[in-house]
């Protein structure tokens, strides 16, 4: 059984009689157990922090949201981080630059708007992404597209190898069968599944229990949640993967940087219909366990 | 009150069908065989016009006396606040009920392109963002919205009562005289205005009777559309896909969209589109959960029932109608492009890094060359009719309401048209 699911399991032991005292104290016991198990009162509450695992901030954002106002929209927001990625790299260092407390940089293989499609096979990536990373910190290479065998291409290979080199952790836009072959090209990466490849939960769980380097953000999909409500099929593989999870805004137009503190409410809102402690783990603990901390221990 | 005749509706695109006109010419030497699957879905752009149906949620729709009040107030300014500004301002028959501007102007300047009235009747949801679910609230915000006539149920209640054929025509239309105090006034003010507004049908373009000259079989009739409009709509049809979106009579599928355009708003935000119209619309006392839906078996509402905003929704905009065009420039929700050949070529030269990687996929850039760009551009004129619009009735005098009172028509009672 999950770790998740034990804890809220309710205990049943034979009725004995107790002495008052101890009756008081399991009272309370009862009581606080009670409470535990209601839908997170501290989750819906606005305070509560949160690690936005899916922002871009590339030319164009910068140049309608400069540095300091793009900060401001995160720290208005209430987020604790945001991991960051940009086309070109160039956003993510001036955002960086500004508020290093705030930023976790992820290197995109993209020099500029347009490459999504075509990096796979564009060569001159590969010394792009060596000579940036010679430069400058970050704790992720990605978000990257690649789906099927183009994960098998030269050029993601390299990034793979470069990940692995450089201990960083790959944002991976794509399919189960990309996952896949990057994991054979390098059992030991760890991979954050951009919007969970946008499968279905049980798909999503099938490899997560599959591969435990696998995370997975929610960012741009709205199924696993509607109305403040988790939807049930999520709910499982939140409770069975409570460390797995993180969520995200995906910033892909520059106008997006106005939806990061809707978008934040909103998780707040459907994470308050979680366990505390789950709610806590997938809107921020995560993040900043398996990024923010390693972002630190680089500095 | 200005009482405008519909008879200049369409004038400007008479122009434009003159210029059409101009080409027909050459088209019957070079009629273009459509493949059956082409013709099947040709045919399913018609036929024009639609057949009327009265708005299940609106208890006087065609109802002779509050289409005749609707009409009336559509053109009145007295109802805003500086009895300066009418519906008509903004939605100017002379082009086909929009005003021509990039972005609308009442009281004050807007960040939205007013969209034109002809066939509102057959649009499912109402505004750029779908913020109204049925015509009468879409047609009751601007009267309130302080931005556009700033008026208030205290100015709409006297300018009726003070009005006798006004007065007469509500009470023939609703059963009962205009008080200030009737929270229904201004819900049956927009409610006669959106009755008003479903009257306003285009007459069949040149498409339409190509498309029904298909459908029987007649070649000689079709010969007379333009050889460059059939070249289009073959473009329409296949590698521009646009009739995944502008589908069926009205070429739209009702919907929303994000074709890639920018929705910042001067100096510092964004037009939220479909997601802040979902919102907003669920929150609106006035759309068809509401009490003042007159349907009482609520099936008109099941649409905004499941209604739920999602990421995908921001920046998202109704897909428009495709009838009309020619008068209705400029275009987009922010009227930011000036000509049909505008928003041919933003398609053309879609920029993808604008849509989300698992968004809308059937956009890509379509690579036209000039030559079937002029080719698309003709096909979208050919959308427009080429006649006037018929002239509605001649409304009727404050003597004929009142000569008309003792044979009042019940206020559920519905004239067919």
């Amino acid at each position: 059984m999950p770790s998740a699911l034990k804890s809220a399991s309710p205990l049943i032991q034979p009725v004995r009689p107790r002495p008052p005292i101890a009756r008081l104290v399991a009272i309370l016991a009862a009581l606080a157990g009670a409470l535990s198990a209601l839908p997170a009162a501290s989750a819906a509450d606005p305070k509560l922090p949160i690690f936005d695992a899916h922002v871009h901030y590339s030319h164009d954002a910068w140049e309608s949201t400069p540095p300091k106002a793009a900060i401001a929209i995160l720290r208005k927001a209430g987020l604790k981080r945001a991991m960051v990625s940009s086309s070109s790299d160039e956003g993510t260092q001036k955002l960086y630059a500004e508020a290093p407390d705030l930023v976790v940089p992820s290197l995109r293989p993209y020099r500029k708007r347009g490459e999504i499609s075509s990096w796979v096979r564009d060569e001159t990536i590969i010394p792009h992404l060596e000579e940036r990373l010679k430069k400058y910190r970050y704790a992720a290479i990605g978000e990257f597209h690649v789906y099927g065998s183009d994960a098998d291409l030269p050029v993601v290979r390299r990034a793979v190898q470069l990940a692995k080199h450089y201990r960083l952790w790959l944002h991976l836009h794509g399919d189960t069968d990309a996952i896949e072959r990057v994991l054979v090209q390098d059992p030991e990466a760890r991979i954050l599944w951009a919007h969970s490849g946008f499968d279905r939960p049980e798909t999503v769980r099938t490899m997560l229990k599959k591969h435990s380097k696998l995370y997975a953000d929610l960012a741009f999909r709205n199924d696993h949640a509607s109305g403040g409500k988790v939807d049930p099929a999520w709910r499982v593989a939140f409770m069975e993967f409570p460390d797995r999870f993180l969520v995200g805004t995906d910033t892909f137009t520059p106008e997006r940087w106005y939806y990061i503190a809707e978008h934040a409410d909103w998780s707040r809102a459907w994470l308050a219909d979680l366990p505390p402690d789950v709610a806590e783990r997938i809107g921020w603990r995560n993040g900043e366990t398996l990024f923010a901390s390693m972002m630190a221990g680089r500095q | 009150m200005t009482y405008r005749s519909s008879r200049s509706a369409l004038r400007r695109l008479g122009l434009a069908a003159a210029l059409l006109a101009l080409s027909m010419s050459a088209a019957g030497e070079d009629a273009r065989e459509f493949t059956a699957a082409e013709l099947g879905r040709i045919a399913a752009h018609g036929p024009w016009p639609l057949p009327w149906t009265p708005d299940p949620g609106n208890r006087v729709s065609g109802n002779a006396a509050a289409i005749w009040l609707g009409h009336q107030l559509f053109f009145d300014r007295r109802l805003s606040a500086n009895g300066r500004v009418a519906c008509a301002t903004c939605h100017d028959p002379d082009l086909g009920f929009q005003d021509g501007r990039a972005t609308g102007r009442g009281l004050a300047t807007g960040v939205r392109n007013t969209p034109g009235l002809l066939n509102v009747r057959h649009q499912r949801w109402f505004g750029w963002d779908g913020g109204h679910d049925n015509l009468w609230s879409a047609s009751l915000r601007p009267i309130l919205d302080p931005s556009e006539m700033g008026g208030s149920a205290q100015r709409t209640a006297s300018v009726l009562r003070n009005d006798k054929a006004l007065a007469c025509h509500y009470g023939q239309a609703f059963g009962k005289r205009p008080h200030a105090s009737d929270p229904e006034l201004l819900v049956n003010v927009a409610k006669a205005i959106a009755a008003w507004q479903e009257t306003l049908v285009s007459p069949a373009s040149p498409f339409d009777r190509f498309r029904d000259a298909l459908a029987r079989q007649d070649a000689r009739a079709t010969v007379a559309y333009p050889v460059a409009a059939q070249r289009g709509l073959r473009l329409f049809l296949g590698r521009g896909q646009c009739a995944t979106c502008h589908a069926g009579p009205m070429f739209t599928n009702g919907e929303f969209g994000d074709t890639g355009m920018p929705f910042f708003v001067k100096p510092n935000g964004v037009d939220p589109g479909r997601q802040g119209g979902i919102k907003r619309l669920l929150a609106n006392p006035h759309n068809l959960l509401g009490p003042y839906n007159d349907d009482v078996t609520r099936n008109n509402a099941t649409g905004t029932k499941f209604l739920r905003p999602e990421h995908r929704n921001f920046g998202e905009f109704k897909v428009p109608t495709l009838r009309n065009l020619p008068v209705t420039a400029p275009y987009m929700h922010n009227g930011s492009l000036a000509t049909l050949r505008d928003v041919v070529r933003h398609y053309s030269e879609l920029d993808e890094d604008r849509l989300h990687a698992d968004g809308e996929r059937i956009l890509k850039p379509l690579k036209l060359s000039e030559e079937e760009i002029d080719d698309l551009v003709a096909f979208l004129k050919s959308l427009s009719p080429t006649i006037q619009m018929p002239v509605l009735a001649k409304p009727a005098t404050l003597s004929a309401c009142i000569a008309d009172e003792p044979n009042a028509r019940k206020p559920n009672d519905r004239q067919s048209r």
